[in-house]
């Protein structure tokens, strides 16, 4: 794990590996633009999954909205102090 | 019970008892070999009845093996291995009688072909369960402990009353097909029995409450038996049962919003449990073949990769002490092997290609789409994202990485990593030979899970996930705090309505002393006084004269009475022969 280390907390390397991590994703949402037109192997069920990087899309939007949903329940309604259940 | 057939839930039931009379390495060898013997006796089974045993003029059938009990019963046997395994170094021998039970009872479910055995064998899981949970031996523990008796009680009390119901209604309590029962009584207790089981909010808030306290070897077994068993009976009982797919998809996103939330690590895995169960849930209820069949691979490659993540939250408690995430971090320095073995389980629940979560769930999300079921389809695809962002990336982030607390753990016992390295290379295995599993279920397997547009698909949402993770890091901290469930009612809930009922029962007391008050002192004692002037004037002036008259005729019959012998002979004699005159003259 020295290996970890060193790109962890060396904060040079550490942007490199952003980068490394926004080229991956920009690789994957274009291979999903380009998978339907280079292997016509099967069909979509639904007419949103040929939006072009639709479940790239559709993941983003859920982790945010998981996120922030689930804050705002949690701040409304749902949280307690952590002795709620023993005072 | 034919000799050739031998059960292998009794296998580990009785054999249970060897561990704590022998000691050391042979002790050892028992807890391993004692799963591997079932294991090998489950492979080695065909399919058919076995078992059968005549009880109350019912048969009670303890052998049904067919494709369905078979695949269930590979999954429970392997990962009684794999938790025996996991827990070899613990020095308590309860936890290891308890935790081979709880597998043969699991085993015995899964067999049983009538709805009383069924019943037996979950209450004999249940009993099991609590017991993990009480080993822990803490306060908090045996709380939680008992708050998970209520419940499993209650649950069994339902599937009996609803075993009785059909029991008098069609004289039969052969356990197949309910849609039958659709509508009656008896569809619905032993529905909600099986729901409680398999922690279908708003019945399954003894799961998140109850695991996070079990001992941390128990914790393994627990998560594998309970609600999976619960998985098979609703595809048993229940498949194609409409409520099933909404209620199921409701719970996958359920266990996603609660996570969030979530600051103790087990409790969040716990959550994940039943965001898991729904899309099983969900499958049950589409119950198409292919629906089917991902229920089941899901529910197999489930018991592995939620083995995997709870033995290596239970790893890092065990060598830290500590389960708040708030408190973790920075332990990939002194845990790499730890975290290696997490992230193969983490990814496995995720769907990350090449694990076994991306071929089993897929299946259930394909079979939403098949049936052109839209709304499941994206709540199923929002919940994976959801699983992802916690299990994959949430947990891990704040427990090894994420700001150094400073906590300086080490490795566990080379036994607990072996049993997590042998789920996780099981989670691998299936993923990469996903034929392997899908030989084994229920159904024919058409399903093809390696496609480009699937690959890049998944690949392109759980990059993204991993990106809106990184963009909104800040407001996922983990906070002291606990969540509101289902569970407020008996733990809260309770406490809220008792000062009212204890006016209420203050002022019910009021009026009952006010009426007693009224009605003893006044009429009673009353009637008491009335009584006892009765008593003196009538009742002893009555005593006395009675007895002053037979103390006057007792006198007067001194004087008639002499006392000698003679008379008295002479007057029996009269008697006798009056008697014989007559007799004689026939008077």
């Amino acid at each position: 794990m020295k290996f970890l280390e060193r790109q962890l907390e060396d904060p040079a390397r550490l942007t490199r590996l952003k980068r490394w991590f926004y080229a991956g994703l920009a690789v994957v949402a274009l291979s999903e633009i380009a998978a339907p037109y280079v292997f016509h192997e099967e069909h979509a069920e639904f007419a949103f999954e040929n939006l072009p990087a639709w479940e790239s899309v559709y993941g983003l939007i859920s982790c945010a909205a998981i996120i922030i949903g689930s804050k705002l329940l949690g701040k409304l309604w749902l949280m307690r102090r952590e002795d709620y259940y023993d005072r | 019970m034919t000799v050739e057939w031998v059960h292998p839930g009794l296998v580990l039931i009785v054999g249970a008892w060897v561990v704590p009379f022998v000691k050391g390495r042979l002790k050892q060898l028992a807890m391993v070999l004692l799963p591997t013997a079932a294991l090998l006796l489950c492979l080695r089974m065909e399919p058919g009845t076995y078992g059968t045993v005549a009880f109350l003029g019912q048969e009670l059938v303890f052998g049904r093996v067919d494709r369905l009990s078979l695949v269930f019963s590979y999954v429970f046997a392997l990962l009684t291995l794999i938790g025996m395994v996991y827990a070899l170094h613990v020095d308590d021998d309860s936890q290891h009688v308890v935790a081979l039970t709880y597998g043969g009872a699991a085993l015995g479910a899964t067999f049983a072909g009538d709805l009383l055995s069924l019943f037996v064998f979950s209450e004999i899981m249940a009993v099991s369960a609590v017991l993990l949970v009480w080993l822990r031996r803490t306060p908090a523990s045996i709380a939680a402990g008992f708050r998970y008796l209520l419940v499993h009680v209650f649950g069994g009390l339902c599937l009996l009353a609803g075993t009785v119901l059909i029991w008098s209604q069609t004289g039969s309590i052969a356990f197949g097909s309910m849609s039958a029962y659709a509508g009656s009584a008896a569809f619905g207790l032993i529905l909600v029995a099986f729901l409680i089981n398999a922690a279908v909010p708003p019945l399954g808030a003894w799961l998140p409450d109850a695991y996070p306290e079990a001992t941390v070897t128990g914790a393994v077994f627990m998560t594998a038996f309970t609600t999976k068993s619960a998985v098979y009976c609703l595809i048993r009982g229940f498949a194609g049962t409409e409520i099933l797919v909404w209620w199921g998809a409701a719970m996958a996103l359920y266990g996603v919003v609660y996570a969030v939330l979530e600051n103790d690590a087990r409790r969040l895995l716990a959550y994940h449990i039943i965001s898991q169960v729904g899309y099983m849930v969900c499958g049950v209820g589409i119950g198409t073949e292919l629906a089917i069949n991902g229920a089941t691979a899901h529910a197999f490659a489930h018991i592995l990769y939620k083995a995997v993540l709870f033995m290596g939250a239970g790893a890092v408690l065990e060598v830290t002490g500590r389960r708040k995430l708030g408190e973790m971090g920075g332990l990939y320095k002194t845990m790499p092997v730890t975290l290696t073995l997490y992230m193969v389980g983490a990814f496995a629940i995720s769907a990350v290609p090449l694990f076994s979560g991306f071929v089993s769930k897929s299946m259930v999300v394909s079979s939403a789409a098949e049936t052109s079921r839209m709304g499941i389809f994206l709540a199923l695809t929002l919940a994976s994202s959801g699983t992802f962002l916690h299990t994959g990336l949430k947990l891990p982030y704040y427990m090894f990485f994420g700001k150094d607390s400073g906590l300086r753990g080490h490795e566990p016992s080379s036994n607990m990593l072996v049993g997590m390295g042998l789920a996780a290379a099981a989670c691998v295995i299936i993923g990469v030979f996903p034929s392997l599993l899908y030989e084994h279920l229920p159904f024919a397997v058409e399903y093809a899970p390696y496609t480009a547009r699937h690959v890049t698909d998944t690949l392109g949402m759980l990059g993204f996930t991993a990106l809106g993770f990184f963009l909104l890091l800040k407001h996922l901290d983990p906070e002291p705090s606990v969540s509101l469930d289902t569970d407020w009612f008996y733990r809260r809930g309770v406490s809220a309505v008792l000062p009212g009922l204890n006016r209420g029962l203050a002022l019910i007391e009021g009026v009952v002393g006010q009426v007693y008050e009224v009605v003893m002192q006044r009429y009673v004692l009353g009637a008491g006084s009335r009584l006892r002037d009765l008593d003196a004037r009538a009742i002893d002036a009555a005593a006395v004269g009675v007895g002053r008259y037979t103390e006057t005729l007792s006198r007067d019959l001194r004087g008639t009475v002499t006392g000698n012998a003679q008379y008295y002979g002479l007057v029996m004699a009269a008697g006798v022969l009056a008697a014989i005159a007559l007799a004689v003259f026939g008077l």
